[in-house]
């Protein structure tokens, strides 16, 4: 009768293709650590007042306002005391801020690259104290924001900047200030406003221009204080991490491909219908190819904004696959004399996962899924808006608590039938009781591997929230790139995880005799033909242990 | 090059490449290395126009030794009345209406960095080689100014600036707390200003990146983004604002070698006010918005926090004098903390700010507004160091009724009232 490798496998074998799937994972850290940079650059702006004296900006069809080069708009440096406000009475209305991406640095103009990936832009207000016209601080201010996004080729002129998306955007401004601060030009400390988010790097060059119309009868823009600049935040993936991740990505994809394959070449080489486990196992492997497969390579030729939801997609997919495996792994090992081994047998189970799964897509769907049409929306901004995302998180995070509980109960059930079995164990012959407890041993052994697994993840994750906070200078030693480490590393974790269970619970070709040989030499004797292509004989489903389980409950 | 070592010597090993291609072609003047494109700037003063460099008698051939003598006396008297008299200081720009329009500089035209008042030598030739940093140096220096006489406003001493080349009139040159205040700001202020300007795009120099990798600027920028602008305000006001001290040599002991140490201690506790005060702002942007990636950025400081912290500073300034070889400035009691490098210094008691006073400069405070009963240093009993106060009504016409936005022209009516105003005797 033929068992999963798990259960045949020597253990220095074992141990060999344990320690050298932890090197590979070690080197998924050092790679994300040390060779490549911090997954995302800032680019830091103020943006320039600009002047729209003819009033063109409303009408919709003027020429961007440019910040800076040949066609600089007339600008002013201080919004409240310039002189060109006074002479000419320029209202709020007349004011375009407007930045252009990338700033000229070291006397080079830097331009933009597809390497980018994405990029997100910020606003920050800063409002200064003024008792005579104060931020509303009972209720925080309605603001809308009109935003025109252009970008430009770097073979083009400032004549042919191409508008990518225009809108008139709301969102609210809280703002708040220390009560002994409270004096003439002292800064609120305000919220930083979300303002667009694009899924392709596609132009070299960027640039934005935000209009504030006051709208007194809507009361829009009109409490908000005194302003007295504005920044713009850029955010963008770096083109190094981006190499880094394409690389680990195109080598993980047909690894995994050829791991999948052979997996299920041992499956069907048994000539017996598949169980449920390996049917479970094969898809996670085909989810895992399907996340793995480096499609982005297409990003550089290609105005792909989709990108980023697709990819957020494959990887919400994989993990609802990894949480399904964990389910009915769990429950196939139940080792209680209940058939499963059927799809339906874990509805309840998988509803949860399901449920979770499908709310963040929701959410994931009108908020990313909005902003391929346009870039300036935010599902936040508004408050049936904001109202739907809690509720589709909160769905989320309910059902990730339950089935969190569901496992642990699952995991506690099967430990426990595991210990009352033991029992049993006393009753065995010496070498088959080494036999199973080796078993149950490695059953175990996989349990805590995948507890590591989430508990390495949840470590990564902590570690690179705290080590974004303490900002540093950035000294001379060789800098550590947490955030970096933490997404390539768990990256890698899962696909090493993935590729473990293919290549452990795979059909074993090597035939165990359950029979009545209890000599110890029959296990060394095993170990050398394992590899051989044996083709099978047996028709007996499942491992060694359930049959194992069978057999005691027949006892 | 001793002039710009602060510069070139960073311990990090970063190096700010050379402005390449920039029209600041004076021959004279500026060098340019073409191997490892640093700055590199001559120590030839020979278009120095301050009168405190002696080097220019350096060089002459021998005619007459009694020229030689004559000119050389010359230059002692000059440099006397130097001393004696009002410094001129680059904070200036601060009040030059030349650098209001920036255009002047794209244009080429350096030699206006020669026109402008209060520059020392090497100061010049950092305008000629950098010269679109020069408005942003002129911001820097205003919001110093204004700065200063916000926080001093209920002083007696109320930082009033005077219409000569020094800017706070002669009563800087006595090495007190409130010298060690102007220099610490107006550094402040140029670190602010200029990493304004790189954000806003305005400067062509700012430098890059940190990052070691790739070692053209394209793939670096590519590979890992740009570095921060704080950091290059800050070593841009270190070579620009330190360069007048290191210009000349002072024997030991001396007050000169004294005053710029004293200087240079002030110059950095303003820039690190900047630098070391910088808050950080995160965006969270994880799939669906999650926080398993954050990204972090500085932010500057706003310019009355700065001023806040220096304010501070000065109150808890150390006083320091020579130790005993005469090199280095020592704190003068001992029981006090040791300043660190944040920390303000000062040498001298402050003048008597009561009374006008034509040998220490001060303005006194005669005529100044008080607030009767006030209790603080804006109470007419302290203000008026007890000589008592007049009171007169005042009509006062101001603007009312107005209608604010978040910016621009405030369309307002015009109210009268009468208030009563007290000034010092």
């Amino acid at each position: 009768m033929a068992g999963v490798v798990l259960e045949t496998l020597g253990n220095k074998k074992l141990s060999i293709l344990i320690i050298s799937l932890l090197l590979v994972l070690a080197a998924f850290f050092l790679v994300g650590g040390l060779v490549s940079p911090a997954p995302n650059n800032v680019i830091a702006t103020t943006a320039i007042n600009c002047v729209d004296s003819e009033k063109l900006w409303p009408l919709g069809t003027s020429q961007p306002f440019l910040p800076r080069g040949k066609k600089k708009c007339s600008s002013i440096g201080d919004l409240h005391k310039d002189k060109v406000i006074i002479d000419e009475e320029l209202g709020p209305n007349q004011i375009v801020f407007s930045q252009m991406i990338p700033l000229v640095r070291d006397n080079t103009q830097l331009s933009m690259s597809r390497w980018f990936q994405n990029l997100i832009g910020v606003v920050d207000l800063d409002i200064e104290f003024s008792s005579k016209n104060p931020y509303s601080e009972e209720k925080s201010p309605k603001m809308v924001l009109d935003a025109r996004l252009y970008g430009r080729f770097k073979h083009e002129t400032d004549d042919d900047w191409k508008l990518i998306a225009a809108a008139q955007e709301q969102r609210t401004l809280e703002c708040a200030i220390e009560n002994d601060n409270r004096e003439e030009g002292a800064s609120y400390n305000c919220d930083l406003l979300p303002l667009f988010e694009l899924g392709s790097v596609y132009y070299d060059f960027y640039l934005i221009n935000i209009c504030l119309p006051v709208r007194e009868r809507n009361i829009y823009n009109v409490n908000i204080g005194r302003l007295s600049e504005l920044k713009v935040i850029f955010i963008h993936q770096n083109g190094g991490f981006t190499k880094v991740w394409f690389s680990m990505k195109t080598v993980m994809f047909p690894m995994v491909l050829a791991a999948l394959c052979w997996f299920w070449n041992r499956v069907i080489s048994q000539e017996r219908s598949t169980n449920l486990t390996e049917r479970t196992l094969f898809s996670l492997g085909i989810i895992l190819s399907v996340m793995n497969c480096p499609v982005e390579w297409l990003t550089l030729a290609f105005n792909l904004p989709f990108m980023v939801l697709l990819n957020d997609i494959r990887d919400g997919a994989f993990y609802a696959m990894l949480l399904s495996f964990w389910i009915i792994f769990v429950g196939e090992h139940m080792l209680d004399q209940i058939e499963r081994n059927k799809l339906s047998a874990y509805w309840k189970h998988l509803t949860v996962v399901l449920l979770a799964c499908l709310s963040l897509l929701i959410f994931e769907m009108c908020e990313r899924g909005r902003q391929l049409v346009n870039p300036f929306f935010s599902i936040w901004s508004s408050e049936v808006g904001s109202v739907a995302a809690f509720t589709f998180i909160i769905v989320a995070s309910i059902a990730a608590c339950v089935y969190f509980l569901f496992l642990c109960y699952l995991v506690f059930k099967v430990f426990r039938n595991i210990s009352t079995k033991r029992s049993s164990l006393l009753h065995m012959s010496t070498f088959r009781r080494k036999y199973y407890s080796g078993l149950i041993f490695r059953f175990k052994f996989l349990m805590i591997v995948t507890l590591l697994c989430a508990a390495l993840t949840v470590i990564f994750f902590i570690l690179g929230q705290v080590s974004e906070g303490e900002w540093k200078w950035g000294d001379e030693d060789i800098n550590i790139e947490y955030t970096s480490a933490f997404l390539t590393g768990v990256y890698g974790m899962w696909n090493v995880y993935v590729m473990a269970l293919l290549a452990l619970y795979a059909p074993s070709h090597k035939h165990f005799t359950t029979g009545d040989d209890d000599n110890s030499d029959t296990l060394s004797q095993e170990e050398e033909v394992q590899l051989t292509q044996v083709p099978s004989t047996s028709a007996s489903e499942g491992s060694n242990l359930a049959s194992f389980m069978a057999k005691t409950a027949a006892d | 090059m001793s002039g710009v070592s602060g510069w070139r010597k960073r311990p990090r090993g970063l190096q700010i490449p050379l402005v390449q291609g920039f029209q600041v072609a004076q021959g004279t003047v500026l060098s340019r290395n073409a191997e490892d494109s640093n700055i590199n700037i001559n120590k030839d003063s020979s278009r120095c126009n301050c009168n405190h460099d002696n080097s220019s008698s350096s060089g002459r051939t021998n005619r007459t030794s009694t020229l030689l003598c004559v000119l050389l006396i010359a230059l002692l008297f000059i440099l006397q009345v130097g001393t004696v008299g009002a410094i001129d200081m680059w904070w200036q720009l601060g009040m030059s209406d030349l650098l209001k329009n920036p255009q002047v500089y794209i244009l080429g035209a350096t030699p206006i960095c020669t026109q402008l008042k209060g520059l020392s030598a090497g100061q010049v030739r950092f305008c000629q080689k950098f010269n679109d940093h020069m408005p942003s140096i002129g911001r820097g220096a205003k919001m110093a100014i204004g700065e200063c006489q916000s926080q001093f406003r209920f002083m007696r001493w109320n930082c009033s600036t005077v219409a000569d080349s020094s800017v706070f009139g002669p009563v800087i040159s006595i090495a007190s707390r409130e010298a060690a205040f102007t220099h610490a700001i107006s550094a402040a202020g140029v670190v602010h200003a200029i990493s304004r300007s790189c954000r806003e795009g305005d400067l062509h120099s700012c430098h890059c990146s940190r990052a070691q990798r790739p070692r053209n600027l394209d793939e670096e920028w590519i590979w890992g983004g740009c570095g921060d602008n704080i950091e290059y305000g800050y070593r841009f006001a270190k070579a620009f604002v330190d360069v007048r001290e290191q210009e000349k040599t002072h024997p030991r002991h001396s007050p000169e070698l004294a005053r710029m140490l004293m200087n240079k201690h002030n110059n950095e506790g303003g820039r690190k006010a900047v630098y070391n005060y910088a808050k950080v702002a995160c965006k969270c942007h994880g799939v669906s918005g999650s926080c398993a990636l954050k990204t972090c950025w500085q932010q500057l400081p706003t310019f009355r926090e700065i001023g806040d912290r220096l304010r501070d500073r000065y109150n808890g300034a150390t006083e320091v004098r020579f130790n005993r070889r005469g090199t280095r400035l020592v704190r003068k009691v001992r029981k006090f903390n040791k300043p660190t490098r944040e920390d303000l210094i000062y040498m001298e008691a402050s003048p008597d700010y009561c009374v006008a006073n034509a040998t220490t400069g001060s303005l006194g405070t005669k005529g100044r507004f008080c607030v009767r009963n006030g209790k603080g240093m804006e109470g007419c009993d302290l203000m008026c160091c007890g000589r008592g106060y007049n009171t007169y009504k005042q009509k006062l016409v101001e603007r009312c009724h107005c209608k604010f936005f978040w910016c621009c022209y405030v369309k307002c009516k015009t109210c009268e009232r009468i208030i009563d105003v007290h000034t010092c005797k």
